[in-house]
């Protein structure tokens, strides 16, 4: 009967049993009006008529056949008839469900991560209409940024006031604040905010009232708005929050309201803690602060199109006020070309959707590497639960065969096999979501940066995307690995499965056949996975064992921050040199030294130098790498000196002003002539600097970020520092562990003065925080790469397994015949290694085409490195050679007595 | 229930339930019943108990329409008809019911 018309059933249910009554009660009258007129009494005819009808049980359940609640019903009873199968045999239940499991919660975990960070909108009012504004250089207005996105103060306020293009726009700019009043520093993230802020996202207030435009001018004392979450964290969301004080930097601001749960901001993956108006700025950084700074570009731009416009309509109207707003703000101090390229350039609109982000931009591709490799994974354990069900149903031949030969209609035998891998696929999807959800967790928490401000901040929770992909995910494993076999098993002729234990060979070879073909997909998807890891666990490995140019263990980083102490700018210098004195005679301190900068930290310092006799042939030749540092410096980092002198005391602000270059920066501008006693000068703006001469020459070391090649450096002295800033980070080697020595500087320290700032870290972590994604990317290729291998095994050791039991009998007669048993293993072991080699084939070619996927994370390995490929197939060879070994000692101890006897 | 001699041959019913219908037109069950069993001179007898589910299948199926109606002792009662489809239905199980029979007959005609 057609399906729609079972559900029209249904849906009259009621009608459809009062028309049948009726029907019946009609057929029964005329039969009785008929009895009657033969000569029967009404009583007798009435009872003889029903009679006649016969069964009335038989017949409701008969007419009720076309009910949709009887479909329902037996697809109930298919289901239950499935779970009580699969408790029979827990151990095929447990294998099937893990691998599903894994292989859903694994493709969940990735897939959550990659939706919250690269696919899905922000979470604001219409999305859609969202456009960030960049600059671009006039000649190419059509093209995209030249890298600019971010904007002064006073081009904001030109952009602001003349833009026609948006029906709200905001500028935002983030930074972090310091919650403790002095001390050990409690760092928070924060924005300051143009007015429109909260009106441009269309968010709404949790609590109290958000920032509006008249929070925002000029000589405001500051209110500030907190995230939902910073509320429940800090306040624990209490509604007395709002009007209170909150002290940012020592500085106190009243909080004006809540945002909505909802908003996370404009970053993903980055959400600020408290909101301040721009204005707040001069609170916060007084006289130093960036407000009509013409060259500092902190602030970026977002705007909601009006309703009329669309954003390349925006970026016309864009364009058209970028001339009057550039020529507005041209820096001053800049150098007449600079000045005239400035004026030049043009404003553009492209939409921001999505929103901006560091932690997509920095993960985008390694997610979607990820996201290939758990695909993989699915497949494998789809293959393994293919080949268990293959195997299941192999088993349950004669069973099936029975079935059908007693009238069993093949379509309601294959909805009975579907039934098993739907009750297998839900439990699959069910284990999977849970593992996602463990999974989500632990991996947010291996992409956080440690220390302040580093945690991740994704929406995770559970969304229709995510659900749909959970279900899709599930849904296709059962179509892949329960249709097939099910359509396998029920093609059993009757007749070949009466014969009993039919010696098949014949009809059991297709089925092993295909078994054997799905290990082999299994080896080769495997191997992909294991050559995968092999090269990113490498890449961590010849990361973390690079020689930096320094010594990275055991030195503890404490950045001091006099800016509160009150200390005026001239003593500034000198107060960083008490401190580091106090410092060196710590006990337990070997060596200390205090500089602008630290290796592969969050800040870089480059400027372009001037040397007689050196022509620049790019912008960008003359531009090196700088760090200001004090004395004793490279005796703390253990960075060698090569030759000539470190800083010393003598070198005083008014004296001749000494650098120390690397060796890079020596052969690079000087060649294989030593640079020392030689001098250059830098480019300040439109002037000079006076000249440096280099006193020393130190080996090369890593700058920015481990994977870089040796790059030129030069070291200026702090004592002789041009302006020298209230914040310095001490490098303090420790002769035990670094963290004895934090007490006793955060005692120093507070001793100077109660109202210093100090952030701590080591330089062993910082160098860990700069390989996250490595780190990352080698934990998870590894897991992966070790569940693909598990699975695979798996599959192998059921199949061989499989097959021995098949010969059980062959064997037996072999053996019977004189066959020594080391014979049998090995043509046992033959069988398992033709299958592994041409798994392993597939899969170094299959390698080889994913290996591009992977080349971009690569360090000190080549994508073609063929060591890779050999090791990880001589890994998956020699497990799977084990996998093997087990069936083939099995096969080799059958008692060919009975064996022959079970014939 | 003791099998009656007269009861009908399974898959049979649907062949006579059409054929009646097409030849007598418009008939409730009850009608059918009594057409049947007068037409084969008593030798075939619908069992009622069957004729219903047949009747709601055989609808379902699209080879019957069904409306409700009077009948001349005015009760209410449904009434069958044959579709298009019922039609092509009874053509084709005619044909293989003397494809049937002919086989039958002619293996007990074999001496």
């Amino acid at each position: 009967m057609a399906w729609h018309h079972r559900i029209l059933n249904i849906l009259r249910s009621n009608r459809v049993s009062r028309d049948i009554q009726r029907e019946v009660d009609f057929h029964i009258a005329e039969r009785v009006d008929d009895l009657v007129a033969g000569g029967m009494s009404e009583a007798e005819a009435r009872r003889a008529a029903r009679r006649q009808f016969g069964n009335e049980a038989a017949r409701r359940e008969d007419t009720r056949r076309m009910d949709i609640a009887e479909w329902v019903q037996s697809v109930a009873g298919d289901a239950r008839y499935a779970l009580r199968a699969l408790l029979h045999s827990p151990v095929f239940a447990v294998v099937t469900i893990a691998s599903l499991g894994l292989g859903i919660g694994a493709n969940t975990t990735i897939f959550t991560l990659l939706d919250a960070v690269v696919l899905r909108p922000l979470a604001v009012t219409r999305p859609t209409e969202l456009a960030y504004v960049g600059m671009a250089d006039s000649a190419e207005a059509s093209s995209e940024v030249n890298g600019s996105v971010y904007f002064t103060n006073p081009l904001w306020e030109q952009v602001r006031d003349r833009q026609t293009a948006f029906s709200a726009i905001t500028a935002f700019g983030e930074s972090s604040f310091d919650l403790a009043d002095g001390g050990e520093a409690r760092r928070i993230q924060g924005s300051f905010v143009s007015g429109d802020f909260f009106r441009t996202f269309g968010v709404s207030a949790a609590a109290g009232r958000l920032l509006t435009r008249a929070d925002d001018v000029r000589g405001c004392t500051g209110s500030t708005v907190l995230s939902y979450r910073f509320w429940e964290r800090e306040y624990g969301a209490t509604p007395d929050a709002v009007g209170s004080v909150i002290r940012l930097n020592g500085h106190p601001f009243e909080i004006a309201g809540i945002a909505g749960a909802a908003f996370r901001g404009p970053d993903v993956g980055r959400e600020s803690d408290v909101y301040l108006p721009i204005c707040a700025l001069a609170v916060i950084r007084g006289n130093s602060n960036q407000l009509n700074a013409r060259s500092s570009w902190w602030l970026r731009v977002i705007g909601r199109t009006a309703p009329d416009v669309d954003v390349r309509q925006a970026s016309a109207r864009m364009a058209a006020i970028a001339r009057a707003a550039f020529e507005e703000t041209i820096p001053p101090q800049w150098a007449v070309n600079d000045q005239r390229d400035y004026a030049s350039r043009t404003l553009i609109a492209r939409p921001a959707e999505r929103g901006f982000s560091d932690v997509r931009e920095q993960y985008r591709t390694a997610l979607m590497a990820l996201m290939a490799g758990v695909a993989l994974i699915l497949l494998i354990a789809c293959a393994n639960v293919a080949n268990l069900l293959l195997s299941r149903a192999e088993a349950r031949h004669r069973e099936l065969a029975i079935r059908l030969a007693i009238g069993a209609g093949r379509g309601r035998l294959l909805r009975q096999l579907v039934t098993e891998s739907m009750v297998l696929a839900v439990a699959g999807a069910v284990l999977g979501l849970f593992v996602a959800q463990v999974g989500t967790t632990a991996l947010v928490a291996l992409i956080a940066t440690p220390g302040p401000g580093g945690a991740v901040s994704l929406d995770l929770s559970l969304n229709w995307r995510l659900l749909a992909f959970t279900i899709l995910a599930a849904t296709v494993t059962v179509v892949l690995c329960g249709l097939l076999p099910a359509w396998r098993a029920t093609r059993v002729s009757a007749q070949s499965a009466m014969k009993a234990q039919a010696r098949g060979v014949i009809e059991g070879h297709t089925r092993f056949r295909l078994g054997k073909s799905l290990v082999v997909a299994q080896v080769a998807l495997s191997l992909v996975l294991v050559v995968a890891a092999g090269f990113l666990v490498g890449t961590l490995n010849n990361l973390s064992r690079i020689n930096p140019g320094f010594d990275a263990d055991g030195v503890l980083l404490a950045t001091v921050d006099l800016s509160r102490a009150g200390i005026p700018r001239e003593g500034l210098d000198a107060s960083h040199q008490r401190i580091l004195e106090r410092v060196r005679t710590l006990p337990g301190v070997a060596a200390a030294s205090s500089s602008d900068l630290t290796p592969v930290g969050r800040s870089s310092w480059n400027d372009e130098i001037i040397i007689d006799g050196f022509t620049p042939t790019t912008p960008m030749d003359a531009v090196t790498w700088f760090n200001e540092v004090s004395e004793g410096y490279f005796a703390t980092m253990r960075t060698r000196l090569l030759g000539g002198r470190d800083f010393s005391s003598a070198d005083v602000p008014g004296g001749e002003k000494v650098a120390i270059v690397n060796d890079a920066w020596g052969r690079k501008f000087f060649g294989n002539r030593s640079p020392i006693g030689q001098q250059f000068r830098v480019r300040a703006g439109a002037g000079v600097s006076a000249p440096f001469i280099i006193v020393g020459v130190v080996e090369n070391s890593k700058y920015r970020s481990l994977r870089e090649d040796v790059e030129p450096i030069a070291y200026v002295a702090s004592s002789q520092s041009a302006s020298p800033g209230p914040r310095r980070i001490l490098e303090v080697r420790a002769q035990g562990s670094p963290a004895a020595i934090v007490p006793l500087l955060r005692n120093v320290l507070r001793e100077f003065s109660p109202a210093i700032t100090v952030d701590f870290e080591t330089l062993s972590g910082q160098l860990a925080t700069s390989l996250q994604r490595e780190r990352m990317l080698a934990v998870l290729s590894a897991i992966f790469g070790s569940v693909a291998l598990a699975l695979a095994v798996l599959g192998l050791y059921g199949v061989t397994s499989y097959s021995v039991a098949r010969r059980r009998a062959e064997l037996g007669v072999r053996i019977a015949l004189g066959a020594v048993r080391a014979r049998v293993v090995r043509l046992v072991l033959g069988e398992v290694g033709v299958v592994v080699a041409i798994g392993l084939v597939i899969g170094a070619i299959g390698a080889r085409l994913a290996s591009t996927q992977v080349a971009p994370f690569l360090y000190g390995t080549q994508a073609t490195d063929p060591m890779v490929y050999l090791g990880a197939a001589f890994v998956l060879a020699s497990v799977a050679l084990l996998a093997g070994l087990i069936p083939a000692w099995r096969a080799a101890r059958v008692d060919p007595i009975e064996a022959l006897r079970e014939q | 229930m003791a099998r009656n001699r007269n009861d009908i041959l399974q898959g049979t019913l649907a062949l006579l339930v059409l054929r009646s219908l097409a030849v007598a037109g418009p008939m409730h069950g009850y009608a059918i019943t009594s057409h049947i069993q007068l037409v084969s001179a008593d030798l075939l007898r619908v069992e009622e108990g069957s004729l219903y589910p047949a009747l709601h299948r055989m609808e379902q199926d699209g080879w019957l329409r069904s409306t409700w109606g009077v009948t001349e002792k005015n009760r209410e009662a449904r009434f069958y008809s044959i579709t298009a489809r019922g039609r092509k239905q009874l053509a084709e199980e005619q044909a293989s019911w003397s494809r049937l029979t002919e086989g039958v007959s002619r293996v007990l005609r074999y001496t």
